[in-house]
């Protein structure tokens, strides 16, 4: 199990209810986990339509995991 | 009242002869009329709209200040409102005095100030069918530059100076860095909760020029996050009442409005005639063309946008990573939020604002600044603020690059927008000065006449032998559905014929409408 820290913004944020979380993980790249979190939490967003990042760097969704990182996953938001 | 709205035609007999009094030796006036072209493009007619409200108070107190300045015994001016034709009389000023002197002055007082000062907007119509809202605001003032003209009136304030001296004192500023700013112009995109502070810090800033475009009017829910405006303003147009608060927070700001959203047709034309541009919208669709207008016309752009108690904040200066390079494509509506959906708090706007008139204010003044490209992630709750740089090899460059990007979204948004074209009736696109195309076979003329003579029967197949007949004026293809001629015009777009367009679900869409 990989543990790392999750950041949510936006629609990610209100979905899952909180801005972050640790999480002990079997996913082995960002694509596994982000499937992983939609059906924890429900969100409805495809990843197609996020960008992500690990360590305050923007990434492939096939980038692997590492214990201790910090990944982001960012909707674009329209709002004025 | 002497001042005065008029949404029908002046009669100027008549206006001449109220103005006579018997201790008058002398009457001027100034008529403004139409004219058939406007910064090189051809204008065929003009619509004014007016903050009633606020033009009426305003223009009468222009007419007592000249009263008062000038000591003449009577002023007036009438305003027009609504649609008018080139050559057309759009405002009437009289004066009449005892001496011709302190008439031509009144008179030239009072046509300057209510050009500067009133709320009424006018868009202009292009002969290509386009048009524009223009501010009907300029900055030069006659009476600004008269000496020794004030002793009909010593208790009128001093014009007023800006003083920039709290920011040139800054090292980095300085008289050089001010006058930098007061050659910039500046686009804002969107007056809302973004654009109110962006507006706000660059008129105060004493940035030259400022262009403000909003299509909406302001509602009672804008309020509480959109600042330059309050409940009086409500039901009027955002832009409008944005040109009027930077008139009034610091007169030596130029404004131009548009009171319509650009769009793929002019955005790229548009950008070029600022050095920066600050998009402020709520709206995907203006972050993408704005985006791709900025990467075309190689125009610093200011992106930010927000989400309940977070925002987003991007600046994209030339050559760098463009909002397409993080997400390609437009998202569908229902994956971005808005505040109507989502809500907002105020003061998340006003921050995210606030950053984007500092980034602004960075360019123009060229101040220290991280150059790597990067997406600011700015979450309110936390405190937080996360910087992420972008990687510019990866993003568009994968795909051809920002501009080959930029270029094929906006011209598929182009041939989209203004292709095809919605009438009521055949006899509405004749009266709009179109040429009638009929594509459809002969057959199926037979079967279904026109009811109106079309200039020219093409069938669809043979379009492109005939495009030599169709390169002047504005022809609009017909067929039944809308379908060949929809496909008929952009063949013949493709060979550069701008004026062609097709009429949107064609005959079918008239028969069900009419």
């Amino acid at each position: 199990m990989t543990v790392v820290h999750l950041q949510y913004y936006a629609q990610l944020r209100e979905q899952a209810g909180r801005s972050g979380e640790q999480l002990a993980t079997s996913a082995a790249n960002v694509r596994q986990l982000y499937e992983e979190l939609c059906a924890r939490h429900d969100f409805t967003l495809a990843a197609e339509a996020l960008k992500v990042a690990v360590n305050a760097q923007f990434c492939g969704w096939d980038h692997p995991l590492r214990d201790g990182d910090t990944i982001v996953f960012i909707p674009p938001v329209a709002g004025g | 009242m002497r001042f005065r709205l008029s949404g029908a035609e002046l009669d100027t007999a008549s206006l001449r002869d109220a103005m006579r009094h018997p201790g008058s030796g002398g009457f001027c006036s100034f008529e403004g009329w139409v004219r058939d072209s406007n910064e090189g493009r051809e204008v065929d007619g003009l619509s004014y709209e007016a903050y009633a409200e606020l033009a009426e108070a305003e223009g009468e107190r222009i007419l007592q200040e000249a009263l008062a300045r000038y000591g003449v015994t009577d002023a007036r001016c009438v305003h027009r409102t609504g649609d008018l034709d080139v050559g057309g009389l759009a405002v009437w000023v009289g004066v009449s005095a005892a001496h011709r002197d302190e008439a031509f002055r009144a008179c030239r007082y009072i046509i300057d100030e209510i050009k500067h000062r009133l709320p009424i907007w006018k868009k202009e119509h292009y002969v290509t069918g386009e048009s524009d809202w223009v501010a009907c605001t300029h900055v030069y003032r006659e009476h600004e530059h008269e000496l020794h003209h004030h002793h009909h009136a010593p208790h009128m304030a001093a014009p007023f100076v800006p003083d920039y001296s709290r920011q040139v004192r800054l090292r980095e500023v300085g008289e050089a860095g001010q006058a930098r700013l007061a050659a910039s112009r500046v686009l804002v995109i969107g007056a809302g909760g973004l654009g109110c502070p962006v507006i706000s810090y660059l008129a105060g800033a004493g940035v030259g020029t400022l262009g403000i475009v909003d299509g909406d009017r302001l509602d009672a829910s804008n309020l509480h996050r959109q600042t330059l405006y309050d409940a009086r303003d409500v039901g009027e147009p955002k832009a409008m009442l944005a040109a009027h608060r930077v008139a009034a927070l610091n007169p030596s700001v130029q404004v131009r409005t548009w009171l319509d959203p650009l769009h793929a047709g002019n955005a790229v034309e548009v950008f070029g005639q600022f050095d920066l541009v600050i998009e402020c919208t709520d709206d995907m669709r203006s972050r993408y063309l704005s985006s791709d207008a900025a990467v075309l016309s190689g125009t610093p752009l200011v992106l930010a946008s927000v989400y309940q108690y977070e925002g987003q904040l991007q600046v994209i200066e030339p050559g760098a990573p463009c909002l397409r390079c993080l997400w390609p494509h437009e998202p569908a509506p229902e994956a971005v939020g808005s505040c109507v959906l989502s809500g907002v708090l105020g003061p998340v706007p006003g921050v995210l604002g606030a950053m984007q008139a500092m980034e602004a204010l960075k360019i123009l003044l060229d101040l220290p600044r991280p150059r790597d490209p990067a997406l600011s992630l700015v979450n309110l709750l936390d405190l937080a603020i996360t910087r992420l740089p972008i990687d510019a090899k990866q993003g568009c460059a994968l795909q051809g690059g920002c501009r080959a990007m930029a270029q094929q979204a906006l011209g598929r948004a182009q041939e989209e927008a203004d292709i095809d074209l919605v009438f009521d009736s055949l006899e509405d696109a004749i009266e709009a000065g179109f040429q009638l195309v009929d594509l459809r076979e002969a057959g199926e003329i037979a079967a279904e006449p026109l009811g109106i003579t079309a200039s020219r029967q093409i069938p669809a197949t043979q379009i492109l032998a005939h495009a030599a007949e169709l390169a002047q004026g504005r022809q609009l293809l017909v067929c039944a559905s809308g379908r060949r001629s929809a496909h008929a015009a952009r063949l013949l777009r493709a060979e550069g014929l701008d004026g062609v367009h097709s009429l949107a679900g064609g005959l079918l869409a008239l028969r069900v409408e009419g």
